[in-house]
């Protein structure tokens, strides 16, 4: 049996010291930091926040331009359709539901699974186009386009950036929903996957803004 | 040995949310937005109903941010950088169309 030291030196005690309180410290934060993940790239995450902030810009400048040309913003919001905005909404909305079902089962492996999901959330974000297209040519054949005033100026402009993030999640969308088939993600990280679903649910994040912006108030 | 987790997760990876939390959250998004709509539509008081529907959209930005893009399990900095953006701009928003 070993026996303890009679005698232990200030200099180990002090070490001793360090230890506890080293471990006492460090304990709680590595649980902390390992319970905790951001989800996707952290790259994909500064492009999120990129987009994000230049959005902000365009909604924060509808609603200045809004309160100096009151009369025109109300004239211009009645000649939209709110059904259309209405309809939008649910799609993407709907969508975004099936990509987080999709990454719950990326992470059961679920490969097959995964790509069906995936299709059924690029063929409900098809609503979202073509009911954007038609509102577009509906406009268009009122004799409506960006020149017509501010109202329509921002609202084709805004509108339209979005219609391009809708688009490049798709593409994005598409390239997952292969990869998948094939069975490509197997034993990968989920990184990829993750940043592909955060950017679709993000273009779903800016129409919510949007919507009531343009549409409702 | 303990029973593992169908979802094979070890401690380093976060936790995604159950099919029944999905759909939940869909519905509340879904029931905010026809919330805001019904607002706009039969709302005369714009004092009223702008902070409303404003108020749906922090609603509906914290259940995608938290729920569908797994915030909720992410480092706190992260999840209230997403946060304060849903709740910060429809403020500033409001701000701009009632003072």
């Amino acid at each position: 049996m070993q026996t303890q030291p009679s005698f232990i030196s200030p200099e180990a005690l002090k070490e001793e010291v360090i230890v506890i309180k080293d471990s006492a410290q460090t304990k709680p934060l590595l649980k902390k930091f390992k319970d905790k993940k951001l989800p996707g790239d952290l790259a994909m995450w500064f492009f999120i926040l990129a987009e994000l902030t230049a959005f902000a810009a365009f909604f924060i400048g509808f609603a200045v331009a809004e309160q100096l040309n009151v009369d025109m913003f109300i004239t211009g919001k009645a000649k939209l359709h709110p059904i259309a905005g209405l309809i939008n909404t649910v799609a993407l909305i709907t969508s975004s539901l099936f990509v987080a079902l999709a990454l719950r089962a990326f992470h059961l492996k679920k490969q097959r699974e995964v790509a069906w999901l995936l299709i059924i959330a690029q063929l409900i974000a098809v609503i979202y186009l073509v009911v954007k297209v038609w509102e577009y040519q509906f406009l268009f054949a009122a004799g409506i386009d960006i020149e017509t005033n501010t109202f329509f100026t921002l609202y084709f402009l805004i509108t339209a950036f979005h219609f391009m993030h809708v688009l490049l999640g798709m593409v994005i969308l598409m390239l997952m929903t292969i990869k998948a088939y094939k069975g490509r993600y197997l034993n990968k990280s989920a990184s990829g996957f993750e940043s592909g679903a955060c950017y679709w649910h993000m273009v779903d994040l800016l129409w919510i803004i949007l919507f009531p912006l343009i549409y409702v108030i | 040995m303990g029973k593992q987790s169908p979802l094979n997760l070890n401690k380093t990876e976060y936790r995604v949310h159950t099919k029944k939390q999905l759909l939940f959250s869909w519905l509340l998004l879904l029931l905010c937005t026809l919330i805001s709509v019904v607002i706009g539509e039969f709302s005369f008081d714009k004092n009223l109903m702008i902070p409303a529907a404003l108020f749906m959209v922090f609603l509906k930005g914290q259940q995608i941010s938290d729920i569908f893009m797994e915030l909720k399990n992410a480092p706190k900095n992260w999840r209230f950088l997403l946060l304060y953006y849903v709740f910060i701009l429809p403020a500033v928003i409001a701000a701009i169309y009632l003072f």
